[in-house]
């Protein structure tokens, strides 16, 4: 007996051992603070991403993959590649979704509540992580490999958006996989690859329709 | 014996039987006040009859449920915003909880499941209320391959990371609903219209519709009283700094207003009787008349509370104002009249001689003094405005019984014996100036005539203008916490300008529909065409039971069957998830339901439940009486000058439709030149009027001139006052220009009926001109303690009322006498000898 409780202890003692180590509120506002740093030092990023996404109308999860661009705090880039191509550009007041398949694109100014706003959300938290403390709880632990961060919302609009977004961060502080779950069960995760910091012109978050395409707006002007 | 005489010897000799009268009078007064005293507390009723856009205002104020909201909001600081978003909800949870709560609304509906769920559930009456074409559109989404066609085109949109057809999905499954809401989905941009949010997100509002049982006065004090208490409880549970609970409404302020009435009724009267008391104590020494005075006055107040009650039924609360206008008026005869026997008595005439003294010298000029007030203020008649009519017809009723009372029932308190007054500076000063003015009276005209002169130029030249208020604020009653409430609201929301309103009634659902058909498409004309901003109609919300029979019939036609076999399918091969399609199954349930011969279409009010959200939006359109609607035009610039209201006017109604347009700005624009009318014509009229009664009053050519030139520089000398202190006009105090004209013209009768009558002339000038200072003074201080009341109303018109009167006594005292005297001089022997004035 005495035997079987020594190994249940160590094997207890193991499983503790490889569990990732949870941070103290201290060490997560200073894990920010070297985000932040970060983020200053480099507002620029490039990356190949794979998405997956469960939503509540659909029987199986919609996966894609494609490139980001993004500039702190909320410029990006989004082309997604496969049989459903579109290319989604936003520099902070207006978002473009472009459908080269269908030759239509879709304009949408950007303001509070708009329903992209999860969307738009998931990136600019995951990949800008700047003043995050204010709209979020956030729990953190120290990853085998890397951090996770759990972000909760404090305030009714945000939980509109969004109930939990768990971010994984890799050693150098950059998001590598993101999950997001959404008040009607939806989720989206998001892992980013091939990460790059180098400057982005501006022109990469501008665009133009091309001629011909077929432009709606359908949240109206 | 003459009336004089008559008089003196009943409240000398009869003091039994006049008490009789007295009592009788007063119990009778009394017993009608308790028995019918109904006050209406309606700011509206300030407001002119005969204006369609009053009229419009009256109905958007009492028939549609905006009198039943209230509007709460919570500013926090700065630095609390994110807290603010916390608490919120909390707040909403609180408020909903309340016994008066029936709905909030916390948010646009279409951000919650419940909002989407309400507007599906009206969506078959809508739809089969749409037009023809649009219909037959809407319906060709239902055959078989457009289903499996839009599906599949959404699940592709949906791959390529599109949000839309996510939310296109959720609402319009079946794309049938987004056409019958159209104007829905246009003003479910609520948010956008009408912001819950500030921009800087200090603040968040929160309307609310109460449960209060009718719109009366009492019912919005129960009202406020509950909510007041909610108020103080309402922060419980915020942790950050200062949080401000803002409410108004129509109920606020009505409950304010009633409030602040009794605050009124108190300090005017209180401080009108306290000021007019001290004027009469300091003027005679004696406490006896003065009890008189202020018991005649107050059965004045009662004798025309009694008989406006009678005639009128309820009182305005504008009426409040009526006693301390009386106590200002009445005491001016109380005072001539005592000043006149206190003159008698001195000079050694007994009481009863006194009496009748004082009656027969100034009994003609107190009658034709009530007779020029009483028609003054009856002129108000001519406003239109019920509440002041009222108290146009209150104060001619009571200053004709201050006329009588002071000649009669005041005497009952003059005791019979007489203590001459030890010195009387007052007396002294008049005698002093009496005999300057008699002396040399140039010399005074060239001071006084320069001044007026001065103040006329002041009141003609445009360059100093005269601030005129045309908006709502002017009317509000002041430090009313709903007005501040409003007025931090309307800063922190960038609201855009209040709209037209366009109220149309009908006498069925069609005419309804048509009427509001025609209107929009004739006000998207005018939007084309940049006339005007926006609109908004309850166009499709009126339904037309033609077009909808004619849809349903249609819907035969249609293979259900089909329809839903091909739902089945697309949603199988795009690999959707049934059951997130639901709502779509159950519409095309309801339409082939709908299609049956017998089927009577619900109507959409009955289908959408009573605490739902949307009822905001439909009672915005929507009256009681769901045949009176509403649509609302926002112009292009806000409604401030005649020629945009004109524009408005002649642009907005449709030929054959009859509308009302109305709106607090559009109807206060509306009412300048009624405002003007009064200032002009009515006021001019007055002049006239006095003007004639003077003519046949003197008969003489130059005492005339006089008078008529001394009332245009007391006129021209308010109006420059006025531009000087920057006291603005406002729609109503504009009504003291004639208040002054009918009093102003009462001192001007004392003393020049004296001057053309007496042999005496020294001793009667200054007999008179004691009291008429004195007068004046008292009638000033009456008009002037209206400006402590909470009511704009009153204030702005004592106020104006106290320049003017102050001009006109001033006038009358340093320009009337000194002009008469210098166009038609007495004999020498008539002024006073030397030792007269060493004795005085």
């Amino acid at each position: 007996m005495r035997k079987i409780i020594t190994i249940i202890c160590l094997v207890a003692l193991l499983a503790i051992g490889v569990r990732a180590a949870p941070l103290s509120p201290a060490d997560v506002k200073t894990l920010l603070e070297h985000i932040r740093e970060k983020r200053a030092a480099a507002p620029s990023m490039q990356a190949d991403f794979q998405e997956q996404r469960k939503v509540h109308l659909l029987d199986e999860p919609i996966n894609s993959s494609g490139k980001i661009w993004f500039q702190a705090p909320n410029k990006f880039r989004v082309e997604r590649k496969g049989n459903a191509p579109s290319i989604t550009v936003s520099d902070g007041q207006q978002l473009w979704i472009y459908y080269p398949n269908f030759k239509s694109a879709e304009h949408y100014s950007l303001a509070r509540r708009s329903p992209l706003d999860a969307a738009i959300s998931a990136i600019t938290t995951a990949l800008n992580l700047e003043n995050v403390e204010h709209t979020f709880h956030i729990a953190g632990e120290k990853a085998e490999r890397g951090y996770d961060l759990e972000l909760t919302p404090r305030n009714p609009s945000m939980k509109r958006i969004f109930q939990k977004l768990l971010l994984h961060m890799s050693d150098d502080l950059f998001a590598e996989r993101t999950d997001m779950l959404q008040p009607n069960g939806d989720q989206i995760v998001t892992t980013y690859q091939n990460p790059n910091h180098a400057a982005i012109p501006a022109s990469q978050f501008e665009f133009t329709p091309p001629p011909g395409t077929e432009v709606s707006t359908p949240l109206g002007k | 014996m003459r009336f004089s005489e008559k008089v003196a010897f009943l409240v000398t000799e009869r003091r039994g039987l006049m008490w009789s009268a007295v009592v009788l009078i007063a119990i009778s007064s009394v017993g009608i006040l308790l028995a019918f005293l109904r006050l209406d507390t309606e700011v509206l009723d300030l407001l002119p009859r005969g204006f369609d856009s009053v009229e419009g205002l009256k109905i958007y104020n009492s028939e549609f449920a905006q009198t039943r909201e209230l509007t709460f909001a919570l500013l926090c600081q700065p630095e609390d915003v994110d807290k603010l978003e916390e608490f919120a909800p909390k707040f909403v949870e609180k408020l909903r909880a309340q016994p008066w709560c029936v709905r909030v609304l916390a948010g646009s509906p279409m951000e919650t499941p419940d909002g989407v769920r309400d507007l599906q559930r009206i969506a078959l009456p809508l739809l089969l209320n749409l037009e023809p074409e649009d219909f037959d559109r809407a319906l060709s989404l239902l055959q078989p391959q457009k289903i499996q066609e839009r599906l599949a085109q959404l699940r592709g949109e949906m791959e390529s990371g599109s949000p839309r057809p996510e939310i296109e999905l959720t609402l319009d499954p079946l794309g049938l609903i987004t056409p019958s809401l159209k104007p829905f989905a246009g003003n479910a941009a609520m948010e956008t219209d009408q912001p819950l949010t500030s921009p800087d997100s200090t603040m968040r509002i929160f309307p609310t519709v109460t449960n209060q049982p009718s719109i009366s006065a009492f019912d919005c004090q129960k009202l406020m009283k509950q909510v007041n208490a909610f108020r103080v409880s309402a922060r419980d549970g915020w942790d950050g700094g200062k949080l401000e609970v803002l409410i108004t409404g129509r109920s606020a302020y009505v409950a304010e207003i009633s409030l602040s009435m009794r605050h009124d009724i108190i300090a005017t009267v209180l401080s009108s009787i306290a000021l007019v008391g001290a004027v009469f104590f300091i003027g005679f020494r004696r406490w006896l008349p003065l009890l008189g005075m202020g018991f005649a006055l107050l059965l004045c107040c009662l004798i025309g509370l009694a008989a406006g009650l009678l005639i009128f039924h309820c009182l305005n609360m504008v009426t409040v104002g009526f006693c301390a206008i009386l106590v200002g008026l009445g005491v001016d005869f109380a005072i001539l009249i005592y000043g006149r026997y206190q003159q008698a008595r001195n000079e050694g005439d007994a009481h009863r001689v006194a009496v009748a003294d004082a009656v027969h010298s100034l009994g003609r000029a107190v009658f034709f003094g009530a007779l020029t007030t009483a028609v003054g203020f009856l002129a108000l008649v001519l406003s239109n405005s019920s509440g002041f009519i009222q108290l146009g017809v209150l104060i001619a009723i009571g200053i004709s019984a201050a006329g009588l009372l002071m000649t009669t029932v005041f005497f009952l308190f003059v005791p019979r014996r007489n203590v001459p007054l030890r010195s009387d500076w007052i007396l002294g000063s008049v005698k002093n100036y009496v005999h300057r003015m008699l002396g040399r009276p140039r010399s005074i005209l060239a001071i006084s005539a320069p001044i007026l002169i001065a103040l006329l130029i002041i009141a003609v030249v445009p360059q100093i203008p005269l601030t005129f208020e045309a908006n709502a604020r002017s009317l509000e009653p002041k430090n009313s916490r709903a007005g501040t409430a409003l007025s931090l609201i309307m800063q922190k929301m960038p609201v855009r300008w209040e709209p037209v309103l366009g109220i149309v009634r009908a006498s069925n659902e069609q005419q309804l529909h048509d009427s509001w058909k025609a209107i929009s498409q004739h006000w998207a004309e005018l939007q084309h065409a940049a006339k005007i901003k926006s609109f908004s109609t309850p166009n499709a919300l009126a339904l037309s039971p033609r077009e909808m029979e004619r849809n349903r019939q249609k819907l035969a036609s249609i293979n259900f069957d089909a329809a839903r076999a091909a739902l089945e399918n697309a949603l199988t091969q795009n690999r959707f998830n049934p059951g997130a399609f639901a709502s779509a199954f159950e519409l095309l349930n309801q339409l082939q339901a709908a299609a049956a011969p017998d089927y009577k279409i619900p109507s959409w009010r009955t289908q959408l439940p009573p605490g739902s959200v949307w009822w905001f939006l439909v009672e915005r359109y929507f009256a009681q009486d769901s045949l009176t609607t509403t649509g609302f035009v926002t112009t292009n610039a806000p409604v401030a000058t005649q020629e945009q209201k004109n524009v408005l006017a002649r642009e907005l109604p449709v030929a054959g439709i009859p509308i009302t347009l109305s709106g607090w700005s559009y109807t206060l624009t509306d009412l300048v030149p009624w405002s003007h009318r009064q200032l002009l014509l009515i006021s001019a009229l007055m002049a006239v009027f006095d003007a004639s009664l003077l003519a046949i009053l003197y008969r003489d050519l130059r005492l005339w001139l006089v008078q008529v030139i001394t009332l245009a520089l007391a006129v021209a000398a308010m109006i420059a006052s006025m531009k000087l202190l920057h006291v603005p006009l406002n729609l109503l105090n504009v009504l003291a220009f004639r208040l002054v004209l009918a009093i102003g013209v009462d001192y001007g009768i004392y003393v020049l009926l004296v001057w053309q009558r007496s042999h005496d002339v020294a001793r009667d000038l200054t007999g008179v001109v004691k009291p008429v200072a004195l007068a004046g003074l008292t009638a000033i201080a009456g008009f002037g303690s209206l400006g402590w009341a909470h009511n704009p109303t009153l204030s702005g018109l004592g106020i104006a009322c106290a320049i003017g009167l102050f001009w006109s006594l001033a006038a009358t005292i340093f320009f009337t006498l000194p002009a008469a005297v210098a166009v038609k001089p007495k004999l020498p022997q008539e002024h006073f000898t030397k030792a007269e004035l060493e004795h005085a």
